[in-house]
């Protein structure tokens, strides 16, 4: 790209290719309008009915968009790239973004209704950016997006002062790491002259590891393994899950998580693969692997070690979120098409497990008009709130992997991925997620013996749960059930969509 | 001359930085940033970009320091006291960040030969440049730091706003 | 005269280490915040260094665009640090521990 710029720009084309990214803008904006215009007066309940609508609509419209003007092709130096996978990708977080506005339906710990709602409609477009780009500068513009919106939310609960030191904890780590992946891309540009994945990919080929190239990789992973809490960047997760308001923990434990997987695979795959250029990217040892390899295997000890010990559910659902993030590096470590089909389906069965998990704690807290954060809290809830033990029993199961749900086949798929293939991860890596997985058994059957076993506290009554909360929590925990049963339903999507036979 | 130059900001950069690093009082820090900026803008004009140099003031000295400042006074913030935190910080941080500043001195200074020298004058970029670049092939991200800059609005009034 | 480039990217170097070292060392929330400034100011002078070595105008851009989310992370950083003052009375990072770490 030289600064006479090319003559062949289509704007129109940008147009009709951002037009679901600009329908989310513009639902944020309209439940914002709405919101601070029209219903001052109104009371929360309709409130949050109403915005919860007008965000639902904005997501189903985008996906129909998504699906019924299907814009495939490249803008502008890979700035933006639209295939029939990043639709896949893109559609996910905006079936998770509704779920979210759904779920903090009735919640009382803000009455910035239009502002939270509006935050995470942003945040959904920035992500959608972020899964479409090859392109560092963008990239970074649409990641900062997500991080900011997603501090916003971390703070949300004025009210409470646990909220704004996760918020603060989560925004000088997230600076200090944008600060390191941005000295990551300028050594990058240094050595190759470009922004664009891809160029920096043909550059970076057949160049021995030097150290300016090493030091870059080790930067930018940095600045990923934050976004994606994974060890030794995961300090900020802990605190920000149990500090941020429920549904927000929920955004930051799913939606979240989606994207910055999608895009870090996108980066070392298609942007740095060629590290240690020996040819093709498909028959060489990435430079990076080793780095990945150390950070994927601490991430599984540590993550779930320290989940063993936590006595608050969200704690305990941030540190099993970083042993999961070590597995889910497994799927990049292939370095094959199959382990990103992998990778993409353990995320978004993920984070439905992880969105229904906190959903199902923000619907208690709702009809308790009391924090849950405690495992003993949670003791006797299946004598109380029955349908809601199920679900969060669903929801568990499937993150500890029990087979016909859909944490299984994310497993199954991932590690038979990263033992596939002439790149595969080493042998002890995968034993090592196995054994960790049986470990992480344990915790979680802690919580669901405590749900079920566990004596309420003296005349607990029947809880009154929302009706449209519980509704959105029996869907995801049947999309749970159902993606574990027929699993070929998503990854033959993701399969297709890559062109995998 | 131009060795003179860059050697007097270069200096005069890494003595902002490190007045940031040991001052204890947060507007000192902030005032020695500022410091920092500025020469920066020098060295941007010395490497040729001239329009960011003038942003660098603008924007960076100009606008968002002053809004830490602003902060700074508006919570009236102390010096910092000891804390046990402090020690185990210092005991981290220093060797830390001084392996940190020896891997990349080193890199830099081993990457030389492929390196260019700079001359004063030499590459200099118009702002027209910039700006056909930025408004035509690169519309897509600066439309996207609009919502960026609107989250942030958002988000500061929602969190600074005093409840009622 | 002339000046190598390698000793713009080695000013870059020091200003991002010692912005490491004040992140680590400074217990003032503001203060740390300020470090964070600064290593992005560092890698600002890296791109710039950069682009004048490629003669790309693409690193320039960039930094542009640095600015732009460093101001945005300003509003909202100083918006999170005045909700924290409100609920503590404090700025020392330490005294901000409610939850373990």
């Amino acid at each position: 790209m030289t600064a006479a710029g090319y003559p062949g720009v289509s704007y129109l084309r940008l147009l009709l290719m951002t037009l679901p990214q600009i329908a989310i803008a513009a639902t944020a904006f309209l439940a914002l309008t709405v919101d601070l215009a029209t219903l001052r007066k109104a009371s929360l309940r309709t409130r949050w009915r109403v915005g919860t609508l007008i965000a639902c609509a904005g997501c189903a419209g985008a996906i129909l968009l998504l699906f019924l003007y299907p814009q495939y092709g490249s803008f502008g130096d890979g700035m933006l790239i639209a295939n029939p996978l990043t639709r896949v990708v893109q559609t996910a977080l905006l079936v998770l973004a509704a779920f979210t506005a759904l779920l903090s339906f009735d919640a009382v710990f803000t009455s910035h209704i239009g502002e939270y709602l509006a935050v995470i409609l942003f945040a959904t477009t920035g992500m959608m950016f972020l899964v479409a780009s090859q392109n560092f500068l963008l990239i970074f513009i649409s990641l900062e997006l997500l991080s900011l919106s997603l501090y916003i939310l971390a703070a949300f609960n004025k009210s409470s002062r646990q909220s704004a030191e996760g918020a603060l904890k989560y925004f000088l780590f997230g600076g200090m790491s944008a600060a390191f992946l941005l000295f990551g891309i300028s050594l990058l540009y240094g050595l190759t002259g470009s922004i664009n994945l891809v160029e920096i990919n043909r550059a970076i080929q057949g160049r021995p590891l030097t150290p300016m190239l090493a030091v870059a990789l080790v930067m930018t992973v940095t600045g990923f393994g934050f976004k994606v809490a994974a060890v030794p960047f995961h300090l900020w997760a802990p605190d920000a899950y149990q500090g941020a308001p429920t549904p927000s923990g929920a955004f930051i434990a799913s939606s979240s998580k989606v994207a910055s997987f999608f895009v870090f695979a996108q980066v070392m795959l298609v942007g740095l693969a060629a590290g240690q250029g020996s040819g093709a990217w498909h028959n060489s040892k990435a430079g990076w692997a080793p780095v990945i390899v150390a950070v994927a295997a601490l991430s599984m000890i540590l993550g779930n070690l320290a989940a063993i010990v936590q006595t608050s559910v969200r704690r305990l659902l941030a540190y099993s979120a970083v042993g999961h993030a070590g597995y889910m590096l497994l799927g990049i470590l292939a370095q094959s098409a199959w382990g990103v089909r992998a990778l993409i389906y353990y995320v978004i069965t993920y984070a439905l497990a992880a969105i229904g998990a906190f959903g199902v704690l923000a619907a208690l807290e709702a009809g308790d008009n009391v924090g849950v954060d405690e495992i003993p809290d949670l003791a006797g809830l299946s004598r109380r709130a029955p349908v809601l033990s199920f679900c969060m029993l669903i929801f568990f199961l499937s993150l500890a992997g029990i087979p016909p749900l859909a944490g299984f086949f994310g497993k199954f798929y991932l590690f038979s991925a990263a033992l596939a293939g002439e790149n595969s991860g080493p042998l002890w890596l995968v034993v090592l997620a196995i054994a960790m997985s049986a470990i992480s058994l344990y915790y979680y059957l802690r919580v669901v013996k405590q749900i079920y076993v566990g004596e309420p506290a003296a005349a607990a009554p029947p809880m009154k749960i929302s009706r449209t909360v519980t509704a959105t929590l029996c869907v995801i925990a049947l999309l749970v059930v159902v993606l574990g049963c027929a699993p070929n339903l998503l990854v033959g999507w993701i399969g297709s969509a890559m062109h995998l036979p | 001359m131009y060795l003179a130059l860059f050697i007097f900001f270069a200096v005069l950069c890494v003595a902002g930085a490190l007045n940031l690093l040991l001052q204890r009082h947060p507007i000192n820090s902030a005032l020695s940033l500022i410091v920092v900026m500025t020469s920066l803008a020098v060295l941007y004009l010395l490497l040729g970009a001239q329009f960011l140099a003038a942003v660098q003031v603008i924007v960076y000295s100009g606008a968002i320091m002053v809004l830490f400042t602003f902060v700074i006074m508006l919570l009236n913030a102390g010096r910092e006291e000891h804390t046990r935190g402090s020690r185990a910080a210092f005991l981290v941080g220093f060797p830390g960040a001084a392996v940190l500043l020896a891997l990349l001195v080193q890199i830099f200074l081993s990457a030389r030969g492929h390196l260019a020298q700079a001359r004063l004058g030499e590459y200099v970029t118009a702002t027209h440049t910039l700006s056909s670049v930025l408004f035509r092939d690169l519309l897509l991200p600066f439309e996207v730091t609009s919502v960026l800059i609107l989250i942030a609005i958002l988000g500061a009034v929602a969190l600074a706003r005093k409840e009622p | 005269m002339t000046v190598p480039l390698a000793y713009y990217l080695v000013l870059s170097a020091v200003l991002f280490s010692i912005g490491v070292a004040a992140f680590l060392i400074r217990r003032n929330i503001i203060t740390v915040f300020l470090a964070i400034e600064l290593m992005l100011n560092a890698v600002n002078l890296a791109f710039v260094t950069f682009a004048h070595q490629w003669r790309i105008v693409n690193g320039q851009i960039f930094v542009f665009f640095v600015m732009v989310v460093a101001a945005a992370e300003a509003a909202v950083g100083l918006a999170i640090i005045i909700t924290i003052f409100r609920a503590r009375n404090t700025l020392n990072i330490d005294q901000v521990d409610l939850m373990k770490l």
